[in-house]
């Protein structure tokens, strides 16, 4: 009951059913919540508490009748079960009576037949008693005894077959009882069934009535507490419908009043607003009849220029016509355009077929050419090595003419010990090979640039061809690592062997070294080469499509591309393709041009360097002495030519005395002095004087 | 049938005159529904066209079985019609009205109740018709094709045999008057394998819906002509029996009464029965079962999916009840347990005490005259105290004797689960029956309760 409480609380309580106070209670947690909005309400939760107390005098009432029910029901059973429980009780007791009376019988028939069998032995042991009688009274009364006791074994025997047969009887009679007894049982039983049947019948009958009764109470009152809460609420509402009604009859009258009031408000201001709009329309007419006057000008003005217009149309129309025409006659020059062009281009044709065929029979005629020319070029070789050669030996010879003239000078006119300068040149004949000192083999290269990295700058500065590739050092160095470890093939096992001590970096010069030989690699720019091919070859295996661009596309690309080599995988293969596109060529170029066209590929710088040096043989200083020397020697020369003239004019003038002295001795020893005043040897004498 | 024949009668006298006259509407008598002056005219008299040719199906139903293809109405009709004496081979299959077969079982055994044969009348009359035939079968007399003839059309529809005869071989009778004008008992043993009963194992293994089977080996109301025979239950029929069993997966229930089930064949019955696969109900009360027996069940209880043994009316002493312990107290599915009018001791039931305190399964036992004692009370008291799941327990007519009501008292109070505990005639003193009985009130009230708050 006091669970069933808090039940009615929720919406779902109307009627007096357990389920239903079951279901009310599970859902009393939502009942709750809208508990809270009800007490809102106030007065209606309230009544519904009152309300609570009704339902529970029912539920009492079917509580009530149903234990009564169960009560009675099970002193029912107990009353007809009872009847079974005394048969059972009786049954058990027969059976052991039976077992009692069996173990009795047993004894007594045991005892029985031991005391036969003692009289029985007794029998037969009076036999051989008897035999041994032989007087026949004796005899016969043996045999009386013996037959007395006979007689005593079987009405023993008798009487116990009596007895057991009294027993069975007793026995089939008691079971007739039995049988008896337990019909009337079954009867009894059954009759109790039947009472009890109708009693409960009744009494179910008197319950529900009751159940029913008390449910129609509960109606009752709910009814008529419904129906007084319901009057109760009409009341109220119609009431309050009366007030509402009051209320709005008043505010009615309240509106009328004040609609009046705006009415007369609204009157005076739409006259107002009439009188205003009448002035302004005034106004506004007169602004209309203005504005009509301006429109009668424009509308002559819009006259005229539609005039112009139409007239310019006109003239457009005319003008569209010219222009179709034009355009016809334009289209017919253009048809004739286009067969000429046709016809130019079958000629343009044609005479590009003539032109290849033209072109064909020049490139035959370029390459007899070339084969002229390669004549001619070895031709020239040949005499250019002639002409060297003789230069050469002359030049030579200047030089040793200067040297030896050093020489001389240096120790006839210096008195100086003459110390021969280094003149490499001197042991050179031939064109000189101008590869020799510039380009370092491919060798040291590697060994460069696996050993350090630090040497960058002087390898800046020393190797143009590396900046020209544009590749880094360090992924050629890479490279280098990458072939050392991957190409091992290409070196003999047995040198593998012999480098297996050496440390890494000897070792991987060894071996690449090696590998260079077995690829025909030969120097510096050869491994830019190859590095420079990696490069491109990655870029190919990116883009594979586009194979087909030219490769000096391809350097430009190579050199926007970062230091990812080429993958391990990859590097037997690209060392494939590097050999087929590079080396083959230059091998082929090689055995044409070492021998025809070397010449042609030499730099005269160096020859110009070359000739130089010969030329340079004798250093500024020397010159500077030289000239000094010169200068002191024109001098000393100038001098001794001044007194060799000198010499040469003494020598006149010796002469000159010689015959002065001689016409003198001619001229004294003439007769005519010795007659002249004064003779010249007084003359003479005074001079000297 | 006289008011089919006399609507036969007139009917062509209604049909002929439209047909001669071309122009039925000319006829005004025709027009009419109701004739005055004709007293004895009734539109209703003459039969519809429909209903004649319905009525000649019913006729000739046996010929030419016409049903599935008519109207609901029309069918209605013609199984309204139909005699119940047709021949079972064309209705068995054909009809499934439930009108039908209820007036076919009217007609045959009068008014029954339909309700035990969940309100089936086709069932109720197949089961009763194979019932008659099994218990009216005579060995060795009795085609067995009679009752194969059957199986096929009732197997469909029998669930429950419930045969409360079978007939001994008719051999005996001759041999029963004489040894009856000889009037001695000498005919205990010479009878061998003759006298043998019907063989299952020709129908059970046909019957694919049997979930019941309750047998009798006996003759129902012999009266005066009472012979010991008559109730022999032999070990070749027992043996039949088996072997049927183990063919009938479906079986549920088995009831075997009052049949003089000894030990060797309650053995055979269980070996053949252990690991049955639908087995619930075992009823082998009111027969000679032993200790052997009861030791086989035992086996039984722990190899199947036995929820109720009722061996009431045996033999089983204290060792058999140890044996049905040891296997209770192995929580086999076991529910309910009747061992009334044994004579199990305060061994057994000592026994069973202690296995009930380990079994959380059963919830019925009935140790009624069983010849318990004061040990087996205080035993029980002190299983009451730990298990709680036995809800009836039946301990009438065993001298308890007012100390065991004492410890029956005590252990009552410690115990809240069971509903039934039945103490009459066990020599209890009324103080502490009315206790036990008040706890009972007590149990029940919350168990009421619980059952409520569950719903």
């Amino acid at each position: 009951m006091s669970r069933a409480g808090p039940g009615e609380l929720s919406p779902a309580v109307e009627s007096d059913s357990p389920e239903e106070r079951i279901a009310a209670r599970r859902l009393r947690i939502a009942a709750r919540t809208e508990a809270r909005t009800r007490l809102e309400l106030g007065e209606e939760a309230q009544e519904q508490e009152e309300n609570t107390e009704e339902p529970r005098t029912s539920q009492k009432q079917v509580d009530q009748s149903e234990k009564r029910m169960i009560k009675l029901q099970t002193d029912g059973t107990e009353l007809v079960t009872n009847i079974l429980v005394a048969a059972d009780a009786r049954e058990t007791k027969r059976r052991a009576q039976l077992a009692e009376a069996r173990t009795l019988r047993n004894e007594k028939l045991e005892n029985e037949a031991k005391s036969s069998l003692e009289k029985f032995e007794e029998v037969t042991q009076n036999w051989p008693v008897a035999k041994a009688k032989e007087i026949p009274q004796d005899l016969r009364d043996a045999l009386k005894s013996q037959q007395q006791l006979c007689m005593l074994i079987t009405e023993d025997k008798n009487k116990l077959i009596n007895e057991l047969q009294h027993e069975l009887k007793s026995s089939d009679d008691r079971y007739v009882k039995e049988l008896k007894k337990q019909a009337e049982d079954v009867d009894l039983m059954r009759e109790k069934m039947q009472e009890q049947m109708t009693s409960l019948m009744k009494l179910y009958r008197q319950e529900l009535d009751l159940i029913e009764n008390s449910f129609d109470d509960e109606r009752k009152t709910l009814l008529t507490s419904n129906l007084k809460k319901w009057e109760q609420q009409r009341k109220e509402r119609s009431d309050r419908e009366l007030e509402h009604l009051l209320q709005r009859i008043k505010q009615k009258e309240e509106n009328e009043v004040l609609l009046h009031r705006l009415r007369v408000a609204n009157i005076k201001e739409y006259n107002m607003m009439k009188l205003n709009l009448e002035t302004q329309s005034e106004i506004l007419q007169q602004n209309i009849q203005k504005t009509k006057a301006t429109n009668q000008l424009n509308q002559e003005k819009l006259e005229y220029s539609r005039h112009v217009i139409t007239h310019r149309k006109m003239e457009t129309i005319h003008i569209e016509s010219l222009q179709r025409k034009r355009i016809l006659r334009l289209q017919d020059s253009l048809k004739n355009l286009k067969v000429k062009c046709a016809s130019q281009e079958k000629q343009a044709q044609e005479e590009n077929q003539s032109l290849t065929d033209g072109y064909k029979r020049s490139m035959l005629e370029y390459k007899d050419m070339q084969k002229h020319l390669r004549h001619f070029a070895a031709v020239d070789a040949e005499r250019f090595e002639e002409i060297w050669l003789m230069n050469e030996n002359e030049a030579k010879a200047l030089v040793h003419k200067v040297l030896e003239t050093d020489r001389v000078i240096y120790e006839q006119f210096l008195g100086l010990a003459w110390a021969p300068p280094h003149v490499p040149f001197m042991e050179n004949s031939g064109p000189i090979q101008p590869q020799h000192q510039a380009k370092r083999t491919a060798q040291q290269f590697a060994m460069q640039a696996l050993g350090e990295v630090e040497e960058k700058r002087e390898m800046e500065g020393e190797s143009s061809t590396a900046e020209v590739a544009g590749l880094d050092r360090r992924t050629v160095k890479k490279l280098l690592e990458l072939l050392c470890d991957e190409t091992g093939f290409l070196i003999e096992s047995k040198l593998l062997k012999l480098l297996s001590p050496l440390e890494k970096d000897p070792q991987s010069f060894i071996k690449l070294h090696l590998i260079f030989s077995a690829l025909g690699i030969e120097n510096e720019e050869d491994v830019y080469k190859m590095a420079e091919f990696f490069e491109k070859y990655k870029q190919q295996q990116k883009d594979q499509p586009e194979e087909g661009i030219s490769v000096s596309n391809e350097n430009e690309l190579v050199r926007e591309m970062d230091s990812e080599l080429v993958h391990p995988n990859h590097v037997v293969k690209a060392l494939h393709a590097f050999t087929a596109q590079y080396c083959r060529p230059r091998d082929l170029q090689s055995q044409k041009q070492s021998s025809v066209l070397s010449l042609e590929e030499r730099d005269d710088s160096e020859d110009a360097a070359y000739w130089e040096s010969m030329a340079n043989v004798i250093p500024e200083s020397k010159l500077k002495v030289w000239n000094a020397l010169e200068d002191a020697l024109s001098k000393y020369h100038t001098v001794l030519t001044e007194r060799s003239k000198i010499l040469i004019d003494t020598h006149h003038l010796k002469q000159q005395n010689a015959e002065l002295t001689a016409l003198l001795h001619q001229y004294l020893s003439q007769k005519g002095n010795t007659e002249l005043k004064i003779p010249p040897t007084l003359v003479m004498q005074l001079t000297s004087e | 049938m006289p008011v089919i024949s006399m609507s036969m009668g007139k009917a062509p006298a209604g049909i002929n005159p439209p047909v001669k006259m071309l122009n039925p509407a000319a006829d005004p008598r025709k027009m009419r529904r109701i004739i005055a002056e004709d007293p004895e005219w009734s539109l209703a008299v003459v039969p519809s066209l429909k209903n004649l040719c319905l009525q000649h199906i019913v006729n000739h139903f046996e010929e030419k079985p016409i049903l599935n293809e008519l109207l609901p109405s029309q069918k209605a009709f013609v199984l309204e019609k139909l005699p119940t004496f047709l021949p079972l081979s064309l209705t068995a299959n054909l009809i499934s009205d439930e009108g039908y077969w209820r007036r076919c079982c009217e007609d045959r055994w009068g008014q029954r109740d339909v309700s035990e044969y969940d309100l089936s009348w086709k069932r109720m009359f197949f089961e009763r018709h194979l019932e008659n035939i099994i218990e009216l079968f005579i060995p060795d007399q009795t085609e067995p094709k009679s009752v194969l003839d059957v199986v096929p059309l009732c197997q469909n529809y029998v669930r429950r045999l419930k045969i409360t005869q079978l007939l001994p071989p008719i051999r005996k009778p001759p041999k029963f008057n004489e040894d009856d004008a000889s009037e001695s008992a000498s005919d205990l043993g010479d009878d061998g394998p003759s006298i043998d009963h019907f063989d299952f194992r020709i129908l059970l293994n046909k019957l694919t819906n049997l979930e019941e089977l309750q047998l009798v080996y006996g003759v129902r109301g012999c009266g005066m002509n009472f012979e010991w025979n008559l109730f022999e239950f032999t070990f070749s029929d027992c043996q039949f029996l088996a072997k049927a069993l183990q063919s009938c997966t479906t079986l549920k229930i088995l009831k075997i009464n009052q049949s003089n089930v000894d030990d060797d064949k309650c053995r055979t019955l269980v070996s053949n029965l252990l690991d049955h696969p639908s087995l619930l109900e075992l009823d082998l009360s009111h027969n000679i079962i032993g200790d052997r027996g009861a030791r086989a069940l035992g086996k039984l209880l722990n190899r199947s999916h036995l929820k109720q043994l009722d061996i009431y009316d045996n033999k089983i002493k204290g060792p058999g009840a140890q044996a049905l312990a040891h296997a209770l107290s192995k929580n086999t599915p076991l529910e309910s347990l009747n061992l009334r009018l044994n004579q199990i001791g305060d061994e057994g039931g000592q026994a069973l005490a202690q296995a009930l305190l380990k079994n959380c399964i059963l919830l019925n036992l009935h140790l009624g005259a069983n010849e318990l004692t004061e040990p087996t009370a205080t035993a029980l008291s002190h299983m009451l105290v730990h298990n709680s799941t036995l809800k009836r327990l039946n301990l009438s007519c065993n001298r308890l004797g007012e100390d065991g009501g004492k410890a029956m008292e005590e252990g009552m109070s410690h115990n809240s689960s069971l509903l039934e505990c039945d103490i009459r005639l066990t020599g209890v003193r009324l103080e502490s029956e009315y206790s036990i009985k008040k706890h009972l009130h007590t149990n029940q009230a919350k168990g009421r309760q619980d059952t409520a708050a569950s719903r």
